[in-house]
């Protein structure tokens, strides 16, 4: 019996020991903002965004995230313990279009305004569940492809003739889409002779896209360029492409994250289109602050993107470059 | 003549009397007192009904899949594929009602039939095929995840029948309609696990399976049960979680199926058969739901809180091993 | 006629010929031994009675009714019990369970069939007492008794539902000197009550203590069939190593 007592107690010393790790009160308003997860420096950058945007605006908040950027029930659990602290708004990064809806709606009823970071919601589907959204902050996801699909058509010409690759998200996953979708519809405007071969999902995951670039090259050996919907999966890419011997398929990445930058400098990556999620996090938090002091917020909020290549990193000279983290 | 002594007597008498009529792990009970007593001094939104009402919300999907795990566990098998024919299931029963438009019953069944018949595949192939419990459901993890993404193309199918709604978000007095299916189940499962021969062959073949045989226990027929109650399960936690998001999610359940493992672990069921509870397997459940929720009360970050999950499954088998071998020593 | 006949089984594993013509019978109240080296196809004669393999050809008649085709349930309920010589408890469950294994009592509640432990540990009780074995508590688990006490379960569960032919495997081979006189006693009790034994040993010493007849497996085949009082050690040894 002792020795049960003995290791209860040291098990009710563990919890604690982790319970106090993360403690914090406060008495003052809290913002609650709920992310995806924070093992991605994409989810880091917005982090830290909202934290340097709470800072500056004087707020409280606290900030929860799930293990994975698939752990889809998880975060709605998370959600709905995160409504127990009553905070004055939820700032919330949703794993898919459908996941939360059950506790934004909560939140609305306890008249809790709900802001959709990075643009994960879709705006139809929340209506229909009768879900009310402050507003939509993040990237324009379409407009980032776009870019992307700007890019190859300046640096292979406009009268480029080939064949180009996609490799989307995680299928099902609407920002995913929307990349692929805006790379597609401004290629055929601005490179007509650029056809789009295959556009397959890549899940977000750097090998399984480097399996497809590979694949890809084995029926398509003159392959001209590879647009990927992230930068993890651009980095999987054009290593794939490197191994097999070809050095000149142009690879566009997503988000701007900081091994993307390290490739782009060391010139393996050709581009990526920075989402900035650090200033998506800042200009988040003064929203909703603005938000809750009664102004008027747009619905849609875009953060601009940057295309970031060897050359514009170089220079050292867009001023937005500060946004990237 | 009289009877001979009922039970042994000394110290552990009362710890006997409280789980010999259900078999759980009385460390896990103990674990699940500390746990909560130690969120309630941590957190003042902890002690609350709607909070754990929340607790039981959250372990309601995983909950359902841990019984399964139970009996599967309890006949030293494994079914690893659970969590992908949650997923598949609750896709197959949102298209039912979605896009065919059946009337919302048909949904249910479809939902629970397809994870049966996914479950009784599993069970085929591992008499039949004589392949290891382990490589078929591995098999199956990957053959209905994919056929779940075939069906919805990748995407959520969004919006059901209002009943089924009512079945993942209503609250009949006040309590989720997802708890009270939880219970339900687990009251059947706890019956037939320990009080029927289905139940009892279900842990003698974990137990020694030859000697199951040898006394006429029909092992192979057994076995397919298993595996499709398993699956019927992983059914009905499809239809829980699609009814409480409202949307057929073809990536439902990833990785589900070693939670419901842990749960059935923590709350005593032998990971290498022959002895299983239902209850234990619930209170297992609500060690991590307690867990996970008091850790996200105190704003704990994401990565911490799986290292605590991996800590309290070591610490509740671990704490099992040693009192076993102390009341051994008497 | 006899309890039980056995004419002529074949039985084959691929192209391994187990049981070659085997035939012999036991007469009810007898002790019969079956003896013969390892490989020399008696367990699988022993599984092929029990019904857990089937004969490929021949016949096996039990109170002259034929019984090959039936599964081990069917065949316990005939009156055939057998006590592994791995005694085949459950080793997590209670003796009472285990008395019970396969064939439990039950109870009717609201169409559902429940498992009657109640009866069952009080049931199992009287059978413990009745041999006079030393298990004190049928709630205790079958894995945490001695090896004798766990013999005694398995031939309490063997003698629980009237058995006509109880078939014994190694029965003596893990006990000390005085359990094996246990056993022994037992066998010589149960055909003083009628029911015929067969015996399967190494210990030639004990076969010539209780058996009434010896059958001598070799190679798939019986080879010698003879009353105790007929034969003698040193012949049936030499059947048993083929020396003669």
């Amino acid at each position: 019996m002792l020795r049960t007592m003995i290791l209860a107690a040291s098990c009710g010393a563990l919890a604690t020991a982790i319970a106090f790790g993360g403690a914090s009160a406060a008495d003052k308003p809290v913002y609650g903002v709920l992310m995806k997860t924070l093992s991605n420096p994409f989810w880091g950058a917005m982090e830290q965004g909202v934290r340097d945007g709470a800072k500056e605006a004087d707020v409280e908040y606290f900030l929860q995230a799930v293990e994975s950027d698939q752990a889809a029930e998880p975060q709605l659990n998370t959600c709905n313990t995160m409504l127990e602290k009553k905070p004055v708004v939820m700032i919330t990064a949703a794993i898919n279009s459908t996941i939360l809806l059950p506790c934004l709606k909560h939140a609305n009823e306890e008249k809790i305004p709900v802001i959709d970071l990075d643009n994960n919601l879709d705006p139809e589907i929340t209506k229909k569940a009768g879900v009310e959204v402050a507003f939509h902050i993040g990237s324009d996801n379409e407009a980032a492809g776009a870019k992307g699909a700007d890019y190859v058509a300046q640096t292979l010409g406009k009268d480029a003739k080939g064949p180009v690759l996609v490799i989307e998200g995680l299928s099902g996953n609407i920002t995913g889409q929307k990349r692929a979708r805006g790379f597609a519809n401004e290629l055929k405007k601005v490179a007509p002779g650029l056809t789009i071969v295959a556009s397959l999902p890549g899940d977000w995951d750097r090998q399984k896209a480097a399996n497809i670039a590979n694949d890809t090259l084995q029926r398509n050996p003159d392959l001209v360029a590879i647009f990927c919907a992230n930068d993890g999966m651009a980095l999987g890419a054009v290593e794939a492409a490197r191994a097999a011997g070809k050095d000149k398929v142009i690879v566009v990445g997503v988000d701007g994250n900081k091994d993307a930058v390290k490739s782009i400098l060391a010139g393996r990556l050709n581009a990526s289109v920075a989402q900035l999620p650090y200033l998506v996090g800042k200009e988040a938090v003064e929203n909703a602050k603005k938000l809750l002091a009664g102004g008027k917020v747009d619905e849609f909020i875009y953060v601009p993107t940057l295309v970031l290549t060897k050359d514009v990193l170089e220079a050292k000279k867009d001023p937005m470059l500060q946004y990237v983290k | 003549m009289t009877a001979a002594p009922r039970a042994a007597r000394g110290g552990a008498n009362w710890r006997v009397r409280l789980t010999s009529g259900v078999a759980f792990r009385f460390e896990s009970l103990l674990v699940l007192a500390i746990l909560v007593v130690a969120m309630a001094a941590l957190s003042p939104y902890f002690l609350s009904i709607s909070n754990f009402l929340n607790i039981l919300l959250a372990t309601a999907t995983i909950g359902v899949l841990a019984i399964g795990a139970t009996f599967v566990i309890s006949s030293a098998g494994i079914d690893l594929s659970v969590g992908s024919v949650l997923g598949f299931s609750g896709v197959v029963g949102c298209l039912m009602m979605s896009n065919l438009d059946l009337p919302w019953p048909l949904g249910v069944v479809a939902c629970i039939g397809a994870g049966a018949a996914a479950g009784l595949v599993n069970g085929f192939l591992i008499t039949r095929g004589q392949i290891p419990p382990f490589i078929v459901t591995l098999g199956m993890l990957g053959v209905a995840r994919g056929a779940g993404l075939v069906l919805t193309n990748g995407l959520p199918i969004y919006g059901l029948p209002a009943p089924i709604v009512y079945l993942g978000q209503g609250r009949p007095l006040g309590v989720p309609t997802p708890v009270i299916i939880l219970v339900l189940t687990a009251a059947i499962a706890h019956l037939v696990l320990m009080h029927t021969r289905f139940g009892l062959y279900t842990q003698v073949i974990g137990d020694s399976e030859t000697a199951a045989r040898a006394m006429g226990v029909r092992v192979e027929r057994q076995k397919v049960y298993l595996y499709t109650l398993s699956g019927a399960l992983a059914g009905l936690a499809g239809l829980l979680f699609a009814a409480r998001v409202n949307a057929g999610d073809p990536t439902a359940g990833l990785n589900y199926e070693l939670t419901a493992v842990t749960a059935a672990i923590i709350g005593g069921t032998n990971l290498f058969g022959g002895r299983g509870s239902v209850v234990g397997t619930i209170i297992g459940a609500l060690i991590m739901g307690v867990l996970q929720n008091g850790l996200n009360l105190l704003a704990v970050p994401s990565f911490y809180q799986q290292m605590a999950i991996g800590a309290v499954l070591v610490l509740a088998v671990w704490l099992d091993r040693v009192n076993r071998s102390e009341g051994r020593r008497r | 006629m006899s309890l039980l006949e056995v004419r002529d089984v074949y039985k084959s594993f691929g192209s391994i010929e187990a049981l070659r013509g085997v035939t012999f019978s036991v007469e009810a109240g007898s002790a019969t031994a079956l003896v013969g080296d390892n490989g020399a196809g008696k367990s699988t004669l022993m599984k092929t009675i029990t019904g857990v393999h089937r004969p490929d050809r021949g016949s096996i008649l039990f109170d002259g009714a034929r019984i090959d085709e039936l599964d081990p349930r069917g065949i316990r309920e005939r009156g055939i019990e057998m006590i592994y010589q791995d005694l085949a408890l459950a080793k997590m469950r209670d003796v009472a369970a285990n008395i019970f294994l396969g064939r439990e009592i039950t109870r009717n509640v609201l169409g559902l069939k429940l498992i009657d432990h109640k009866r069952m540990e009080s049931e199992a009780e009287k059978m413990i007492e009745k041999l006079g074995a030393r298990v004190k508590s049928v709630k205790q688990i079958a894995g945490q008794l001695s090896g004798g006490q766990q013999q005694s379960v398995a031939i309490a569960r063997a003698l629980t539902f009237n058995p006509k032919l109880v078939i014994m495997d190694e029965p003596t081979a893990a006990l000390a000197v005085r359990e094996i006189e246990h056993v022994l006693d037992l066998i010589r009790t149960l055909k003083s009550h009628g029911i015929a034994v067969i015996l399967i040993s190494h210990r030639l010493t004990d076969v010539f203590a209780v058996c009434d007849r010896i059958v001598v497996l070799r190679q798939g085949a019986v080879i010698a069939d003879d009353p105790t009082d007929k034969t003698s050690m040193n012949a049936v040894v030499s059947h048993i190593v083929g020396a003669a």
